[in-house]
Formats: C-alpha cells, sequence, structure tokens
C-alpha cells in the first residue's frame, strides 16, 4: 500500500502546484477605461438620501439607477431599481451603462471593497460617499457637485438647507432645552429600541430644534432596554414609527406599549410623540422640514416665524 | 469469463464523457442565464459573459468540491447520510469563516472556514467513536447537535454585529453563488484544490472499497485504516473549508450526486470518484442555472443554497427509509 499512496501524494502536489499557477497567471476580466470627461452623465445612485439630493440638485434626469430603498422623490420611482445593499443585480446594472456610481461608504461592512471592485470592473467611476452625519451629509452634497459638475446647483441647495436650519434655529432660540431620547422601535415582538446616540445626524438635528439629546455617549444607534430608557428619564421622547411600523395598529401598540414605562417623566407628562414621518432620519434635502417636526413636538410653545 | 469492466482505457473516456457532458451544460448555463442574446451593446455582452463564466466556474468547483468531500464522508464513515451539511462540517467552517471575516481580515476568512470545518470534523469523530467503532446513530446525532450549535453561534454573532451587516451574515448563510466579489483568484485555488483532491481521491478509491466493507477487513488486507481516515478527513475538511469560502453553505450537494450516482453506476469508488467529481459541478451549474432563471423572472433573487436544501431535505428522507437500514445492519 506504500507506493500508490506516495504515488497519489505527489501527483496531487504536483497538479495542485500547476492548477495554482494557472489561477494566479489568470487576471480579472478587466473592464473597459475610466470615463473621460465626453460620455454622457448616467448616474448609479444606492442609497436613499443620495438619490434624494440629487434630485433635489435638478440631476434627477441623470440618475438612470437606483437601490430598491430610493423612493423618494416620487419621480425617482420611474427609475429602474437594481437591487438593495445587500443583492445587486449586476446584470441589471450593466444593462442601464451607468458612468458614475455613488453609495455609501462602510469600509467596514464585509463585501464593501467586493462590491467596489466588482463595480469598477464594470468601467463605473464608483464614489464613496460618507454621508451619515449632518456635516458629512453637506460636504457629500459639495462631492456630487463636484463629481457630476453642477457645483452651482450644489450650493444652492446648500444654501437652502443652511437657510432652512437657520430658520428653526431662530424659532427656539431662549427656549429651554429639554433633554430629548429619540428612538426607533425594533421590529414586532421585542422591548428593546434603538436610540439616537451623541454624533449620530439625529442627535444634530435635536440640537437644531432645541432639545438636548438624553443619551449621554458617543454612540452609532445603540440598544437600549426599557430599564435603560426609565434610568435617562428623558422629559420628552420621540419615537419615529416608519416602514413597517408606521400603520395605525402598529402605531397604538407603540403608545400602549410606552404607556406603561410611568417612571419615566415624558411618560408622566404626556410628552411621548409618536411621528410617523420617514424623513426624520434621513440625511438629506428635507432635514429643515425634520427639523422643524421636531421642534414642533418638543416646543409646542414656540413662535413660528413665517416661512420664506 | 467477466468482462473487465475497469481498464485505463475505459477510465480516460469516460473522464472525457464528464468533461463534454460539463462543458455542455456549462455552456448552456453561461448562454441561457446570461440571456446573451439580449443585450445591446458589444461591451454589455462582454461584461454579461465575463459575469456568467464566473459565476458557472464559481458553482462548478463549489459542486464538485462538495460532491467529492460528501463521497469520501460517506465511504470513511460508512454512513449513507453523511455529507459535509449533515455533520456540521459546513457549519463551523461558516462559524470559522464569518468571525474571520468580521473580526480579522477577509482575506484570512477562507484558512479559519477550513479550520472550522477541520475541528469539527475532529470533535464529531471523537464523540461518536465508541471503542473505536463509529455508530451511525450517535454520529447522526453528533452531527445534528453540531449543526444546532454552530447554528446558535452564527445567531449570536449575527446579534451582535452592526445592523449594516445582518443582512450580508443572513444572506450568505443560505449559501450564494456570485453574491460577493469577483473572485477569479480563489476559484483557481479551489480548481486545483479539486483537482488534486480528484486525482488523490482515485488512487485512494480501493481503499475506500474495502473500508467500506468493514474496517477490520481492509485492516486485514492491508488498508492502513488510520492513515486513510486522518487523510480523507483532512482533504475533505479542506474542500468544504474552500466551497464555504467560495459561496457560503450550501447543502445536501454531497448527499444527492454521489447516490444519485450509486444507483446508477453501483458502490466502486473507482468509477464513483471521478463521476463525482463532474456530476457535482454538473449539479450546481443546474442548480444556480435554475436559480438565475427564478430571479430572471420575478425579480426576485434565490439563493442557490436554498434551492438544494429544499430539494436535499425530502432526498435524505428518501435514503432514511431506504439506504439507513441496510447500513445499520451492516454495522
Amino acid at each position: 500500500m506504500m507506493r500508490p499512496w506516495r504515488r497519489a501524494a505527489v501527483v496531487a502536489a504536483g497538479l495542485a502546484f500547476l492548477g495554482a499557477g494557472l489561477a494566479c497567471s489568470e487576471s480579472p476580466p478587466a473592464g473597459p477605461s475610466a470615463p473621460g470627461g465626453e460620455r454622457p452623465l448616467r448616474i448609479l445612485s444606492l442609497t436613499p438620501n443620495i438619490t434624494e439630493i440629487l434630485f433635489a440638485m435638478g440631476l434627477g434626469d441623470r440618475v438612470v439607477g437606483r437601490s430598491t430603498y430610493c423612493t423618494y422623490p416620487p419621480e425617482a420611482l420611474a427609475v429602474p431599481a437594481v437591487g438593495d445593499t445587500i443583492h445587486l443585480s449586476l446584470e441589471k446594472i450593466i444593462r442601464l451603462e451607468p458612468t458614475l456610481a455613488f453609495l455609501v461608504a462602510r469600509p467596514e461592512a464585509v463585501r464593501h471593497d467586493a462590491t467596489l471592485a466588482r463595480l469598477e470592473s464594470l468601467g463605473i467611476r464608483v464614489v464613496p460617499l460618507q454621508a451619515d452625519r449632518m456635516d458629512e451629509m453637506l460636504n457629500a452634497i459639495r462631492t456630487l457637485g463636484r463629481e457630476t459638475r453642477e457645483e452651482e446647483a450644489a450650493q444652492a441647495l446648500l444654501d437652502r438647507i443652511q437657510g432652512d436650519l437657520d430658520r428653526v434655529r431662530k424659532q427656539v432660540a431662549g427656549l429651554s432645552r429639554p433633554r430629548v431620547l429619540f428612538v426607533c422601535p425594533m421590529s414586532v415582538g421585542s422591548s428593546r429600541v434603538l436610540v439616537a446616540g451623541r454624533g449620530t445626524f439625529v442627535d444634530g438635528l435635536l440640537d437644531v430644534a432645541g432639545a438636548e439629546n438624553v443619551y449621554p455617549d458617543e454612540a452609532n444607534w445603540p440598544t437600549l432596554s426599557p430599564q435603560q430608557v426609565i434610568a435617562l428619564a428623558p422629559d420628552v421622547v420621540i419615537i419615529n414609527a416608519v416602514g413597517s411600523n408606521a400603520p395605525p395598529d402598529r402605531v397604538e401598540t407603540i403608545r400602549q406599549s410606552w404607556a406603561s414605562l410611568t417612571g419615566v417623566p415624558a411618560v408622566a407628562n404626556g410628552r411621548v410623540h409618536i411621528l410617523t414621518e420617514p424623513y426624520l432620519t434621513i440625511p438629506g434635502p428635507r432635514v429643515g422640514q425634520a427639523a422643524e417636526r421636531l421642534a414642533e413636538a418638543i416646543h409646542p410653545q414656540r413662535k413660528e416665524a413665517p416661512s420664506p | 469469463m467477466i468482462p473487465r469492466l475497469f481498464t485505463a482505457r475505459r477510465y480516460v473516456l469516460s473522464i472525457l464523457a464528464w468533461v463534454g457532458v460539463w462543458v455542455g451544460v456549462a455552456t448552456v448555463s453561461v448562454v441561457v442565464g446570461g440571456k446573451l442574446w439580449t443585450w445591446d451593446s458589444p461591451a454589455q455582452l462582454r461584461n454579461v459573459l465575463a459575469l456568467r463564466l464566473e459565476w458557472v466556474a464559481t458553482a462548478g468547483v463549489v459542486g464538485a468540491a462538495l460532491a467529492l468531500a460528501g463521497l469520501a464522508f460517506q465511504a470513511l464513515l460508512r454512513n449513507p447520510l453523511a455529507d459535509p451539511y449533515v455533520l456540521g462540517v459546513s457549519g463551523g467552517a461558516g462559524l470559522g469563516f464569518i468571525l474571520a471575516s468580521l473580526f480579522l481580515s477577509s482575506l484570512l476568512a477562507p484558512a479559519f472556514g477550513f479550520l472550522g470545518a477541520l475541528v469539527t470534523v475532529g470533535l464529531v469523530y471523537a464523540i461518536a467513536q465508541r471503542r473505536g467503532r463509529l455508530e451511525p446513530y450517535t454520529l447522526l446525532l453528533t452531527g445534528v447537535v453540531a449543526n444546532v450549535f454552530y447554528g446558535a453561534a452564527i445567531m449570536l454573532v449575527t446579534a451582535l454585529a452592526r445592523p449594516a451587516e445582518r443582512g450580508d451574515i443572513a444572506l450568505w448563510m443560505m449559501g450564494n453563488i456570485g453574491a460577493f466579489g469577483p473572485q477569479w483568484v480563489l476559484i483557481g485555488v479551489m480548481a486545483a484544490l479539486v483537482a488534486a483532491v480528484g486525482v488523490l481521491y482515485a488512487f485512494l478509491a480501493k481503499g475506500f472499497n474495502l473500508v467500506a466493507a468493514g474496517e477490520e477487513t481492509a485492516g486485514s488486507l492491508g488498508v492502513r485504516v488510520g492513515r486513510l481516515r486522518m487523510t480523507t478527513f483532512v482533504s475533505a475538511s479542506l474542500l468544504t473549508g474552500a466551497a464555504v469560502a467560495l459561496a457560503g453553505p450550501i447543502g445536501f450537494v454531497g448527499l444527492i450526486v454521489p447516490h444519485g450516482l450509486r444507483i446508477v453506476l453501483g458502490p466502486d469508488h473507482r468509477r464513483l470518484v471521478p463521476a463525482s467529481v463532474f456530476l457535482g459541478a454538473t449539479f450546481l451549474v443546474l442548480a444556480d442555472l435554475a436559480a438565475c432563471l427564478w430571479e430572471g423572472a420575478s425579480d426576485r433573487s434565490l439563493p442557490v443554497g436554498v434551492l438544494t436544501a429544499m430539494c436535499g431535505g425530502p432526498f435524505f428522507v428518501y435514503l432514511l427509509r431506504t439506504r439507513w437500514r441496510r447500513a445499520a445492519e451492516v454495522q
């Protein structure tokens, strides 16, 4: 039995070596070279807030593909969807022949680099953007303007957003700043909640709307148990019920589950607000609207400045 | 006089026939799955062609690896229901892969997938054996327990992961062809591995045949059973780990393919080894084509692992009702 074993090992090792050599000499399929400035701009936008920004900049007619999550503005629905962050249909993307793709930079995500490499191999210029926080979002608008050569439209949008935010800041100037907890309920059946930590986009919005975030730490949407919520003792609770939480019966369920937390000042004083606006957590062109809606819930007594 | 069924010429011819079948099926899959006749520009056609080729190659090497691993486990454990997925080996590879890609680097992930597979084989084997004998019931139950444990561990990792990563992990766990980025290097390494282990098993096939008749018999006929077992387990774990690294845990290929072949070709491993490589490759390419056509028709992606598991479940029951009795009696 000795011989065949040895022979097998030698042949196997030889084949493995040969195969590995072949594999290394085989380069990945090279896509066409990166686009020059002359090709018409065909944009693939894989993130809802970026799609929204592009439409707000007047570039809607240049967007040829979107993710299934990009559903605002309504005109965006006319653009073909190519999948979501988990599964992109590469065949659909090839069909649309985009020249420029925008997606959110998630360098820590498992498949991030692979997705970038894949899109680049199709000859698409890929621009990962950070747009999770207020300042990042404003920077992203500048980047979008540069990449699409629409700097003026980008600046106009930035000015409009700053104007909106300043208007809300003026409304709440001088009012006391209650301690607010901003909550996203988790899916059905869980008593735990996601809350806006310091440094998130919503944290910035709360500041504009004249409130202090009751969650004390830098954190990206930590999960809290009811006990932790009671310990934080917020003056106001804002619950953002969107998606599967938005239907009236779900809202009612959420209201009842919070009513039992009578140890929380916000519950005792009837200052739990369930808001179903989907844009409160989207760092996009509607931040002014979002800040206004928060200010309305947090400071019902504020004097409304006339809209320009 | 008994005709000589097993000559070198027949062997080579049958392998060539298998290569022909695979190339044929792969070509059909590339053309049909990519709908190559519907593209407007040469650039689109080239891109889709490259994509389809890559996915068909992935499906081919993964299918071949899983079928080969299944065949080896069934032979060495003398258990018709052994399969990398059923024994928990895929789960171990999956856990190793996920942990490595979340907390270390995605480059190291395939190595940890292999490590997870190897540790699982060792554990399942050590737990299931009693006084040097493997009891079929204990073995399968150990596999079930390993699967449950790994399932729970992966759920724990998923629960602790960032929300953005949860979807990725969940989808990966279903077993997908072509969900990841360009990976020709990995496909090449995997193809070399499949070829090497295939040749290795072709030389070990006589040993498999003897062990299938009983370990004592094999030992008395000069087979070094311990060494054969070690070689086979390590190589089959390597195959499983690499397959999981490439496409996630895809189940039941290692069960359906070898048994389908046994029904047609009989129990001789000298014929089953090459046939498993190519039928495994063909099977998964076809499954991937079915998933691809489904996506084209319904606009929803169908993970190929879900498809194979849905075919494999009933097949497992069928084996349990037919082959199991005989295997248990042999013990």
